[in-house]
């Protein structure tokens, strides 16, 4: 028995500090930040155990995944289990989830310092946020996995609403946080419908939920072969349900709208954890995607179009806060554009049986697992760095801020390093996964013959997506550190961060900057997908080696194509937002163009949604309640009223008169006798 | 010898006479002088019947009954003594607080 076997430990252990921190954190006391630490070396154990399990796997049983379940219970013939499951896909996920979340948890200790008892509530909600992360992470059925989804649901509606009573600027941002956190849960909920529906649909089709029955191209084959529109469906909606927790196109809404939490929070939300889940589960439904090339392409479109929308969002934004959580969505887009795009190829390489097209399919699939991994990175840094300015000012407002960088050169070196992360500057982790992303798209275009023409749409957009985020990013940048010093919501800033804040940032910048080398050193034989004698295998390729991925990107013009983009962009940002030779009112009417009220109201996503709710989802409600209230309500009043009326009726003949009873008593049996009378009259005789 | 059936007549009438009086007369110490009217009755009954069928039981279950109804008639004033120190009436209108 190896560590693999510990693999159940990871979501234990915090869930074991959400317990212990959840009932008896007021008592430990501000020495331990009321549990606070106690989930910090909680959590920096569950990553020890990650990586001990990863080490153990990789060295032993890599490329096999390990599979151990025990049997939970039984329906009528099904059994349902529980169990754990561990490839590198799993790895990945557990290993990048808790290290970031240790760091945002020593980070919080900073960020949270003036919290007092509140921090209980926010490290044991924070402590169970992860169990579900991780939890869902070595899960070994989409049943046990559903489990862990709704678990991180219910925190990130706590967490979002942390706010929502005693906020530190007033009633008025409670109520905003509160209102997040409701819309947060309902839209993600209808997802979560979908995603219920999903498995409900392919455990009726497969006959379980666990993915080395679910996943085994066999048996995929058979339940094809036996009703391919139940597999299509249950697809979908599974997909429905990403679409609902990493916030795609059109649940978008609610992701910008979480920021009212705190941003320690929407590090976590947005970089370890809960949009993660999403990506995860298109990976690791990949087999499933794949049994239909149309699926991968609505995917693939889904992306496309979310990275478009949400980066042209972020644009004009003034909240330091709401542009990051843009960016983020837009990154996201980006991995569902490569699993989708990938998933095309290898699906079509399935159908018409070349080999070659499965090949470059799993490249997708690789590019998604990087920009996935490196995305965690630079966007906790990024979070967590806007955390530190904000900590700082006194305020979201990117008007409010400028010329901080001499303020705090921590934050601001770290943050730069973050920035060019996530622009695609060459070099910087963001630059090997995005351009591999668009080179996959690329390639997709290349070979998916007549439906060609939506991968170019889609790589097009990837790169104004690209441009437009190494603006958006850069203008960020600009208008926080550089410029004129204005000094926050009180005309001056707190100067640096504490140590415990700015050590996480410094080692988040080193992974930001350098986790895309992972690349040379074989990433992409370790997660890639392909059937491997006729089984699905998560990793165990061939891995390229040494610099064929840098000599592969920097021999292609498509590369130079983003990397002139990414610098103009940044050059246009640092005219307008520095220099001041450009004066970007000039663009865009000084706010009045249509574009940019458009932009600004977020292409009416809200509107739509509060249009939507109000006609449709209201009216329905009306009609609901009207039928409750009228139609139940009143059968079950009525039948109650008249009973009590005719009660009270009768008890009027109670007059308390003990003649009247008594007349009716004689009364009675003069009846009985005459009856008897009559009867013996008429039948003569008993 | 006189004939059963006077006896019953004439037990049936003071039933009768006695049913009238409980269920119409307003005093209440009436309605309980009433009651032992048609106690009686019945034991004008059991008297004719016993001596008729030259059986004793009749007759023993007249003087039990006499003893009861002694017993009924001096718990029946009892509670109408004490009736009519909460209420000073006696009348049946009266004492009607046992309704809805």
């Amino acid at each position: 028995m190896g560590f693999v076997d510990l693999a159940w430990l990871v979501p234990l252990i915090p869930c074991l500090c959400f317990v212990i921190v959840g009932l008896f954190g007021t008592k430990m006391g501000e020495k331990t930040a009321y549990g606070g630490l106690l989930v910090v070396f909680g959590t920096a154990i569950s990553f020890l155990i990650a990586l001990l399990v990863s080490y153990d796997y990789f060295t032993a049983c890599y490329p096999a995944a390990v599979e151990s379940h025990i049997l939970w219970f039984t329906i009528g013939g099904y059994e349902i289990n529980i169990g754990y499951y561990i490839d590198s896909l799993s790895c990945l996920m557990m290993l990048f989830a808790s290290f970031i979340s240790t760091l945002i948890f020593v980070y919080s200790l900073g960020y949270m310092h003036d919290q007092e008892m509140r921090k209980r509530r926010y490290f044991a909600e924070v402590a169970l946020f992860l169990t579900g992360m991780l939890g869902l992470a070595v899960s070994s059925s989409l049943l046990e996995l559903f489990i862990f989804w709704e678990v991180m649901g219910l925190c990130s509606y706590l967490l979002i609403g942390f706010w929502s009573f005693r906020h530190p600027e007033g009633d008025d941002k409670a109520d905003n946080a509160a209102s997040a956190a409701k819309k947060a849960f309902l839209v993600t909920r209808l997802g979560d419908v979908c995603l219920m529906g999903g498995l409900f649909i392919l455990f009726l089709a497969m006959g379980s939920l666990d993915y080395t029955v679910v996943f085994n191209a066999d048996n995929l084959a058979a339940a094809w072969a036996a009703d391919s529109g139940k597999l299509l469906l249950a697809a979908l909606l599974i997909f429905g349900g990403v679409i609902g927790k990493s916030a795609q196109f059109p649940l978008l809404d609610w992701l910008p709208d979480a920021m009212a939490g705190p941003t320690t929070v929407s590090a976590l939300i947005h970089a370890a954890t809960m949009v993660k889940a999403g990506v995860y589960l298109v990976a690791r439904c990949f087999p499933l995607f794949c049994m239909d090339k149309d699926i991968m392409l609505f995917v693939a479109i889904i992306g496309g179009a979310t990275a478009f929308f949400t980066a042209t969002m972020a644009m004009n934004n003034m909240n330091i806060k709401k542009v990051l959580a843009y960016s983020t969505l837009s990154q996201l887009g980006y991995m569902f554009l490569s699993l989708g795009a990938g998933g095309y190829l290898v699906a079509l390489g399935m159908e018409t049986g070349e080999e070659h097209l499965m090949v470059i399919g799993a490249l997708g699939y690789t590019a998604g697992c990087l920009h996935m991994a490196n995305h965690a990175f630079f966007k906790a840094l990024l979070f967590l760095c806007s955390g530190s300015v904000i900590h700082s000012t006194g305020t979201e407002d990117m008007r409010l801020m400028g010329g901080l960088k001499e303020k705090m050169p921590k934050t601001a070196m770290t943050m730069l390093i973050g920035t060019l992360s996530i622009a695609g500057f060459p070099f910087f982790a963001g630059f090997f996964s995005k351009d591999l992303v668009l080179d996959v798209v690329f390639e997709t275009f290349e070979e998916s013959g007549s439906i060609s023409w939506v991968f170019i749409l889609l790589w097009i957009l990837g790169i104004v997506t690209a441009f437009m985020t190494a603006f958006y990013m850069f203008r960020l940048w600009f208008m926080t550190f550089m410029g004129e010093y204005k000094g926050g919501a009180h005309g001056h800033c707190h100067g640096e961060s504490p140590n415990c804040m700015t050590m996480p940032l410094m080692v988040l910048s080193i992974f930001a900057f350098a986790f895309g080398f992972t690349l040379t050193f074989g990433w992409d034989g370790v997660f890639t997908i392909g059937l491997v004698d006729g089984a699905w295998l998560v990793g165990g390729g061939e891995a390229e080696s040494g610099l064929h991925w840098i000599v592969e990107l920097f021999t292609n013009w498509k590369t130079y194509v983003t990397i002139v983009l990414v610098l103009l962009a940044i050059y246009l940002a640092h005219c307008m937002y520095v220099k001041g030779t450009m004066n970007p009112g000039k663009f865009n009417k000084d706010g009045k163009s249509a574009l940019y009220t458009t932009i600004s109201n977020r292409w009416y996503f809200p509107e739509l949604y509060n249009q939507l709710s109000w006609k449709l989802g209201y009216g329905v409600a009306k009609g609901v309640d009207f039928f409750d209230k009228q139609v139940i309500d009143g059968t079950v009043n009525g039948l109650s009223s008249s009973v009590v009326g005719g009660g009270d009726l009768m008890s009027k003949a109670q007059d308390g008169h003990v003649q009247s009873y008594a007349i009716i008593v004689v009364g009675g049996i003069v009846a009985l006798f005459v009856a008897a009378a009559l009867l013996f009259a008429q039948f003569g005789g008993l | 010898m006189i004939p059963l059936e006077y006896f019953l007549a004439f037990a049936a009438v003071l039933f009768v006479i006695g049913a009238y009086g409980v269920l119409t007369k307003p005093n209440t110490l009436i309605v309980l002088m009433c009651t032992e009217l048609m106690l009686n009755a019945a034991n004008i009954n059991f008297v004719a019947f016993s001596a008729f069928s030259g059986d004793a039981i009749g007759q023993v279950m007249v003087v039990m009954t006499i003893s009861v109804a002694a017993a009924e008639v001096a718990v029946g004033i009892a509670i109408l003594l004490n009736a009519y120190k909460v209420r000073k009436s006696t009348n049946t209108d009266d004492l009607v607080s046992m309704r809805w």
